[in-house]
């Protein structure tokens, strides 16, 4: 069997595959009836609350992964292999799995006082962007981690040298050079919160018109047997991933400057 | 004056133990080396990028060791440059101008004159990426002596160029350091570069200090057959102390059934009668006597007949293996072409080499 062939063939296959799913849907949805679905306030609440949601939970993975990302690639301190283990959590829990852990969280008298002093979070919106933020902290710091480890931490000590605290090295030396890469993180990260289900709809519900994201409207419409409905909101959702990853791709054509 | 007092750094794999280095104010200081003998580490603890176990470091009267690396005024050269690649030549050059908010009019002659001497000004507008080794180079020693650092610290800066642009290179180094004088630190493998351009020299060899001096002192006086090997000696050989001739100021080195008379100033210590001795010989040192030639009287006590076995072309000098007929001494010999062609030598032609006394030199 040709080698080459074989191996073009499987990802062919691969992306044959993925096409026909998506076929699937279009042929199954009839455009005037597609259009009012869409305009739907329900349909339109759900856009604009998976997308506040999602861009929430991204910012807020950035704003800790970023920092965390920065001492794996750059610090040895004791506890580091067990701290790397642990952001591998997510990836190996099941979202249903971390969602129903943060509910449980949110049991115990310390989850009681947050939830009493400070943010409500279960069945509520704060609830959704937590859930989307665990599921993707770990990702974003071992995403970031890996576009920081591109970027030879010599420059930093050069720019340390020539008289930049470490702050100034980071933000005019390592950040400018990574840039690209983090940028296609956060992407990564957001559209990965975009899609989530598991831990949102067992911490925040899925209540219609509060929680309703839409992995949930989309898991709600398919229970209701609105299949019209299913289709349009899965067609949102490729479209949105797609044009992520179409990002990430553009940001991937970037320069190694090391 | 730059003074490292018992610097001593623990870095899995490497161990500097009780490194000393003084280093005069505006001298071009050498710390050579073999590969993987810790020198960058030793760079980087100065600049402040490994915390030493021990140790003083001070610039003038002002310790430094317990500063983060900003403040150290020590400007710092790796290996591999680091160009911010996303910064044009010019910012480059600036950058510690900026970081230390130094008054650019005060300095613009100084760079100005900088930029001239090391021909970057048509590269001022380009991005690292643009530019040659040779010009990488350039740029990388601008950036590191615009904000005037206290000292310069350079790692291996002319590994990895073609031998045109090493020259250049060497050539910019030496006029930069006559011109404004920055007391540099250097680490190298690479004796030649050391040769050219040092003042002084620290030897580190297996993380220890083994012979610390003036550039001349080193090369021609290494102080123990480890250095000497470091230092490329081809002839060295375990000797016996026989006499000591006070009227002539010598020591009598034997060998072989052979005897060498060595000067005292050829020594650096005292020796005893029958003391073992390493004996080096310096192959560009090496006479071979014209036949019929009459010998002068000092190289007489150590001239030696015999055979040459092999002959090297080198390209500008030949290298000769000589073997003396009594006890079957084998000598490299360094000729310039030009005597190698007046003197008709070829493999199997006995001839007398004289040693000079300055071919000599005894390490214990």
């Amino acid at each position: 069997m040709n080698f080459r062939r074989t191996m073009i063939g499987a990802a062919t296959g691969l992306f044959l595959f993925y096409l026909l799913l998506l076929l699937a849907l279009f042929s199954q949805i009839q455009g005037k009836k597609g259009l009012e679905i869409l305009i739907h306030p329900g349909t339109l609440f759900s856009i604009r609350l998976s997308l506040m949601a999602a861009t929430g939970a991204t910012f807020l993975a950035v704003l800790i992964g970023l920092p965390a990302g920065y001492a794996l690639s750059r610090f040895e301190f004791r506890g580091k292999r067990v701290l790397d283990t642990f952001l591998e959590i997510p990836m190996i829990m099941s979202p249903v799995a971390l969602g129903a852990s943060l509910l449980l969280f949110f049991n115990t008298p310390v989850g009681e006082l947050i939830q009493k002093r400070g943010v409500f979070f279960v069945f509520d919106v704060p609830g959704i962007i937590l859930a989307q933020f665990s599921t993707i902290a770990g990702l974003a710091t071992r995403l970031m981690k890996t576009s920081l480890d591109e970027i030879s931490p010599r420059y930093e000590a050069v720019a340390r040298s020539l008289g930049a605290s470490p702050w100034r090295a980071f933000y005019q030396i390592t950040l400018p050079l990574s840039l690209k890469g983090l940028i296609a993180s956060v992407i990564l990260c957001w559209a990965k919160a975009m899609g989530e289900f598991g831990a949102t709809v067992t911490l925040a519900g899925a209540m219609p018109g509060k929680t309703e994201t839409m992995p949930i409207a989309i898991f709600m419409s398919l229970a209701s047997a609105d299949i019209d409905k299913t289709i349009v909101l899965i067609l949102i959702l490729v479209l949105l991933g797609l044009g992520a990853l179409y990002g990430v791709h553009m940001t991937g054509k970037r320069k190694k400057y090391d | 004056m730059i003074r490292i007092q018992g610097l001593t750094i623990l870095f899995n794999p490497f161990q500097i133990i009780n490194l000393d280095i003084n280093i005069e104010t505006g001298s071009f200081h050498f710390l050579l080396g073999p590969t993987g003998s810790g020198k960058t580490l030793i760079l980087e603890s100065i600049m402040g990028l490994h915390k030493p176990k021990k140790g003083r470091i001070c610039i003038g009267e002002r310790e430094i060791q317990n500063l983060p690396p900003e403040q150290r005024e020590i400007s710092y050269v790796p290996q591999d440059l680091a160009l911010f690649p996303h910064l044009t030549v010019k910012e480059n050059i600036l950058f510690g101008m900026r970081t230390r908010n130094l008054n650019f009019n005060l300095y613009e002659g100084y760079i100005q004159n900088l930029i001239e001497a090391a021909k970057v000004s048509h590269l001022l507008g380009r991005y690292s990426d643009n530019l040659s080794g040779g010009e990488k180079k350039r740029v990388a020693l601008l950036r590191a002596l615009a904000p005037k650092p206290k000292l310069l610290l350079l790692d291996e800066p002319l590994s990895g160029l073609d031998p045109s642009i090493k020259s250049e290179i060497q050539g910019l180094l030496k006029t930069l350091h006559g011109s404004i004088h920055p007391t540099t630190l250097c680490v190298t493998h690479d004796f030649e570069e050391a040769y050219f351009l040092g003042d002084t020299i620290t030897i580190v060899i297996d993380g220890k200090v083994e012979q610390v001096g003036k550039r001349d002192d080193v090369f021609l006086r290494p102080r123990s057959r480890k250095v000497a090997q470091f230092l490329g000696a081809r002839n060295l050989y375990r000797a016996k102390v026989l006499k000591k001739d006070e009227d002539y100021q010598r020591w009598i080195i034997g060998m072989n059934n052979l005897q060498f008379s060595v000067p005292f100033s050829q020594c650096k210590h005292s020796l005893g009668l029958g003391k073992e001795v390493d004996l080096f010989i310096r192959p560009e040192e090496v006479m071979i006597l014209r036949e019929g030639k009459p010998v002068k009287e000092s190289l007489k006590r150590n001239t030696f007949k015999g055979e040459i076995l092999a002959i090297v072309d080198r390209g500008i000098f030949q290298d000769a293996t000589f073997q003396t007929l009594e006890g079957k001494i084998l000598f490299e010999i360094s000729i310039p072409n030009y005597a190698f062609r007046n003197l008709g030598l070829s493999v199997g032609k006995v001839v007398r080499a004289a040693l000079r006394e300055e071919s000599l030199w005894i390490m214990v």
